[in-house]
């Protein structure tokens, strides 16, 4: 958590060095862009201003190693434990179009789905961590690496896969807002659940239920 | 026994790995001249070393079609040095122009731009990626740093490092692994034409691994040497002296 601030804030300085978004293999200052920070009113010198390109390079590439490590680690040791295939992968059941409306009702409703009751992920939770552990996290490396200089020689088809340098920068982008989403809702939702017992269950993986049993 | 037999073929198994490791390489190849201290230095060794490790075969950067080439290639940085010897160049055409390799080579000489011009020359169309964000498609030509060497009766033992001095007042040290790199070079054409003021004229280097800011620009000298122990902040170049990354290829 304290990893992914890091990398949001030095991102965000780096980005503010060079506030535009282009697409495609070129993009400099005057190129055509997608997103140009000037049109919301931040001028190139003003963001310029915000931003420290030095502390951000620097903070961004040892926080995305810390990142990194850290990742390998939980999914390691989560696949050794066997928590991704228990807990974490929906159920064929679980996936059928009535469960999936039941729990998108609940979650609309802000109401604490059934699942929850039992101590397990809801659906529409799992599937959001699935996407967040094993679809955006290795694309935001991808993309990252995608950048780099170095890929011209280790791997050009890497950035080709994104389309072009400026494409694989731009996605980047795209894939941190996504990621910052994911964590809004994640938080809203554990304060909705309750955060005291949530928070005590994701360190100790103990989870309080009161069950109102008959005497 | 079929379990002692396994582990012990796991064990040299691994022994033989590691010490392939330890063989197949100077390790100099995997660490800037200068470990920052601290988290910080540990992650620039590891972005490093994972990238000389990928590196290692000395793979050719991707070259793009002629097509795609950026016709008005940006200017960026400093477009002019403003300093007195590099104006008078500059209004002599860059006749007067020369450029001492100097150091560890073994017949230390200097280089007029025709000079450079008569090496066997190199034309490559590459992305150019500045560490801010930008990045433009140009067609590059000049001679192999390589050429330059052995023009000048090649380095000696000694040699670990070719330090890159520019008139603006930036330089820059590269090790061995980048300097013998095919497209490494000393480039004084852009697009077909002479490299433009504000590119770097009359010469500018070419490390296409490399971010912007150790593609020098206005080129000055070249010394080659076995430490940078000494030389300004002794830490291999203007940009790590004040504390950005001496691996410029992340």
């Amino acid at each position: 958590m304290i990893a992914f601030g890091y990398l949001v804030v030095s991102g965000v300085h780096i980005f503010l060095d060079f506030p535009e978004l282009y697409w495609g293999k070129v993009g400099f200052r005057g190129h055509e862009a997608v997103f140009k920070l000037s049109d919301w009113g931040i001028s190139w010198d003003e963001a310029g201003d915000m931003g420290d390109r030095r502390w951000g390079r620097n903070y961004h590439f040892l926080f995305a190693w810390i990142s990194v490590i850290n990742g390998l680690v939980y999914v390691g040791w989560n696949v050794w434990n066997k928590h991704f295939r228990r807990d974490l992968l929906p159920s064929r059941d679980e996936l059928s179009q009535q469960n999936l409306k039941a729990d998108l009702v609940d979650h609309v409703r802000l109401r604490t789905p059934e699942s929850k009751t039992e101590g397990r992920y809801s659906v529409l939770q799992k599937i959001s961590y699935v996407i967040v552990i094993f679809v955006v996290s290795p694309f935001m490396i991808l993309s990252g690496l995608a950048q780099m200089p170095a890929f011209t020689e280790i791997s050009p088809e890497l950035i080709d896969l994104f389309g072009g340098r400026q494409s694989a920068r731009t996605l980047h982008v795209i894939g941190m807002l996504w990621m910052i989403l994911c964590v809004l809702i994640h938080v809203f939702e554990v304060f909705v659940a309750g955060a005291v017992n949530e928070v005590r269950s994701m360190i100790t993986g103990k989870y309080a239920i009161v069950r109102e049993d008959p005497e | 026994m079929k379990k002692i037999v396994s582990r012990r073929g796991f064990l040299a198994g691994a022994g033989a790995a590691g010490s392939m490791v330890l063989l197949g390489c100077d390790s100099t190849t995997y660490l800037p001249p200068v470990v920052r201290g601290g988290l910080m230095g540990a992650a620039d060794v590891l972005t490093m070393a994972t990238h000389r490790l990928l590196l290692s075969g000395q793979p050719l950067a991707q070259e793009h079609d002629v097509s795609e080439i950026t016709r008005d290639f940006p200017t960026w940085g400093n477009t002019n040095p403003r300093q007195e010897d590099y104006q008078s160049l500059l209004q002599g055409e860059f006749v007067d122009w020369r450029l001492p390799v100097g150091g560890l080579v073994n017949r230390p000489m200097s280089f007029s731009l025709d000079d450079l011009k008569r090496l066997p020359p190199r034309m490559q169309i590459t992305m150019h990626i500045c560490k801010q964000g930008w990045s433009a498609i140009g067609q590059w030509t000049g001679p192999p740093l390589l050429e330059v060497l052995r023009a000048a009766g090649g380095v000696t033992d000694e040699a670990r490092y070719v330090v890159v001095a520019t008139y603006d007042g930036w330089y820059e040290a590269y090790d061995m692994f980048d300097v013998v790199h095919p497209q490494t070079m000393l480039a004084y054409g852009l697009n077909g034409s002479d490299l433009p003021l504000g590119n770097g004229a009359p010469v500018r280097l070419r490390v296409e691994r490399y971010c912007g800011y150790k593609n020098l620009k206005f080129l000055k000298s070249i010394d080659v040497v076995a430490s940078v122990a000494g030389i300004r902040g002794g830490t291999g170049g203007i940009n790590s002296d004040n504390d950005w990354h001496w691996y410029a290829g992340a």
